[in-house]
């Protein structure tokens, strides 16, 4: 087993730098498609705009300038943003927006996760019964609603029956200004409202992913040996019936990191929560391509370690999965 | 078949004959298809539902008031955020539009976004899955590495950078999309063919000299359909998600309109703060209710043609 295992995940690592390489060279070719010059946009003078052609090695050939850009990149050199914050590093952008993301998108998938199989386990547990019927309802109206659509509600309402609650931003502006016990209160209230609207979306999917492949492993025979054999229920579910269940779960809740990660720009673009997606989302609209790129190959990169992290414990949950 | 015509059996006669057959077969299989699905109660709610807004989309210019969209213009003519009544169905947003009619005529944008881009999406993931089950090998690797990339991708930024690329218009709004979500078809379609290839049928045909070509549109493919025919209907479910998201986020065509837009403009106006919530819950419940018919209808399809184990 040790032996398949690293053979395993050998194979997988290889899949990932493949990926990664993939990302990278893909970004490297969107990005010399983009509509416009940068070194002729406003406010770039001729001679910054020579400077530029020279930083991003725009006078040599397409080879060139791909070897030119790994090379950049590999070495975290990953230019200067354009209208963001003009004129600083990009990679000094980065740091905060990513923790904030980090922070949401994290605590609203282990939110999202325990409370989807805890959901999906007890509607299918009492399928047919008025638990179960009510939420699949819940479940299927969340499943159905654009993200945007539950975050806009909620914001304006809260905008309007609790003006005092911080509907915008991460934090407050004053945050540095807050002891320890201040800032993380800050951040929590901050926090609430986005994770509410992240989490009740994810936890339908889940839910109902969970409910729908608990119900196909009751069918198994050997669900009905369990009971034939006389075993009370709660030890069915616990020791038979879950831990098959969990595979599918597994597989689809990796798929869904980037719907996660999707449905969190949006949610951070409506709070204006000052997370990657809306650095994102600010770059698309000042043309920043430099942040842009940077921050969608972020983005891509997290999602292909997610999956990555997912493959290996689907290959510890399942013996059955081959190499 | 009488005596007398036996003798003058040619081959085209057998051709013709066999063609009846399969068409026989093909209705007779429709038919029990729509039997077992008309005993679905929610994939036939999903089905009333999708009807009801297929013929908004269809009779648009009889069912709206204003029965010319270039007529819904941001010039005020009429009282703003009029509440819902008798001349107004739907109330008025913050430029006196009409919101019924904007919801009547929006259904149309989210129709023909949601088929023709999952048409894409499924001859894509299609083509992809079958010449890579199929032919296995150097292809299958190269391709399903490609299949995982697109697969993995964060679709939302990946949505915006592509239609950064290509310009704000309700065809690459299509477009976009289509090339967007192809993917999990193209698994789907590579599992199934994997299985399909080893059955003694495609062995048999092999052996009486039928071509790959032949092969894949004549064995293969029949049998992969049944699968993915369920998984178009969710696609275009998420089709219709996605457009609304672009519409939403200013990604898609401004001159088109569609709830996605609406939610948008009654979002940057504040709508709630002025109380106006006629504005966000029609075009809301709009998307809601269609992305659910589509929804439904896929899961009772998926129900009805790969039928699991019966449930006990």
């Amino acid at each position: 087993m040790p032996e398949s295992f690293r053979m395993y995940v050998g194979k997988r690592v290889l899949y990932l730098l493949v990926t990664i390489f993939l990302i990278l060279s893909f970004n490297f070719l969107l990005f010399r498609v983009m509509p416009g010059d940068i070194t002729k946009m406003r406010g770039v003078d001729p001679s910054t705009g020579t400077m530029m052609r020279e930083y991003y090695g725009l006078n040599s050939s397409l080879p060139a300038q791909y070897v030119h850009f790994l090379e950049q990149t590999l070495t975290g050199h990953l230019g200067v943003s354009l209208s963001y914050r003009k004129g600083s590093e990009v990679s000094s952008i980065l740091g905060p927006p990513l923790m904030n993301t980090l922070i949401l998108v994290g605590s609203g998938t282990i939110i999202s996760i325990a409370a989807g199989i805890y959901l999906g386990r007890l509607t299918a547990w009492h399928r047919g019964k008025s638990v179960d019927k009510i939420g699949s309802g819940f479940f299927l109206i969340f499943y159905c609603m654009p993200t945007f659509l539950f975050a806009l509600v909620l914001l304006q309402m809260f905008a309007i029956y609790v003006p005092n609650w911080p509907v915008r931003g991460a934090t407050s502006p004053d945050y540095d200004s807050f002891n320890t016990v201040g800032q993380l209160e800050d951040r929590i209230l901050h926090t609430l409202l986005p994770l509410f609207a992240l989490v009740i979306e994810s936890v339908a999917s889940f839910s109902i992913i969970v409910r729908s492949s608990l119900i196909d492993v009751m069918t198994e025979e050997y669900m009905v040996t369990a009971v034939a054999k006389g075993l009370n229920s709660r030890k069915i579910l616990r020791d038979h019936a879950m831990p098959n269940a969990m595979l599918p779960v597994v597989t689809v809740v990796a798929m869904n990191v980037g719907w996660i990660l999707s449905g969190s720009i949006m949610i951070e673009v409506i709070f204006s929560y000052q997370g990657l997606g809306y650095l994102t989302y600010k770059a698309v609209l000042g043309y920043d391509y430099p942040l842009l790129q940077a921050a969608f190959m972020l983005e891509a990169v997290a999602v292909v370690l997610a999956n990555f992290i997912a493959d290996l414990m689907l290959f510890k949950l399942d013996p059955r999965v081959k190499l | 078949m009488s005596e007398k015509g036996a003798g003058k059996i040619g081959i085209s006669r057998l051709v013709s004959d066999t063609r009846k057959e399969k068409v026989r077969l093909l209705v007779k299989s429709a038919r029990h298809i729509w039997r077992d699905f008309r005993k679905n109660r929610s994939g036939m709610f999903g089905l009333t539902v999708l009807i009801v807004f297929a013929a908004m989309a269809v009779f648009a210019p009889i069912l709206a008031t204003y029965k010319d969209p270039s007529a819904l213009t941001w010039a005020r003519v009429n009282p703003i955020y009029h509440p819902p009544s008798g001349q107004f169905l739907f109330g008025t947003d913050s430029h006196g539009r009409d919101v019924y009619s904007l919801t009547i005529w929006g259904s149309r944008a989210s129709l023909i976004v949601g088929l023709v881009a999952s048409l894409i999406s499924i001859v894509l993931g299609t083509s992809i899955g079958l010449v890579s089950g199929y032919y296995g090998k150097v292809s299958d690797e190269v391709l399903m590495r490609f299949t995982d990339f697109f697969l993995v991708i964060p679709w939302f930024p990946l949505m915006i950078v592509f239609s950064m690329v290509m310009g704000k218009t309700f065809l690459n709004v299509i477009i976009v999309i289509g090339i967007t979500s192809w993917p999990s078809t193209s698994r789907i379609v590579r599992s199934q063919v994997l299985s399909v290839k080893e059955k003694a049928f495609v062995e048999r045909a092999r052996a009486v000299g039928s071509g790959n070509g032949r092969i894949i549109s004549r064995h293969i493919l029949p049998n992969v359909f049944p699968l993915i025919f369920a998984n178009t209907v969710l696609l275009v479910a998420n089709s219709i998600f996605s457009e609304s998201f672009l519409d939403f986020f200013g990604f898609g065509d401004l001159r088109v309109i569609s709830w996605g837009t609406m939610l948008e403009n009654a979002y940057s106006a504040g709508a709630f703060s002025s109380s106006a919530w006629w504005w966000i819950l029609f075009p809301g419940a709009s998307i809601v209710l269609l992305i659910m018919a589509f929804y439904l209808i896929g899961d009772a399809l998926d129900d009805v043609m790969n039928p699991k184990l019966r449930r006990r």
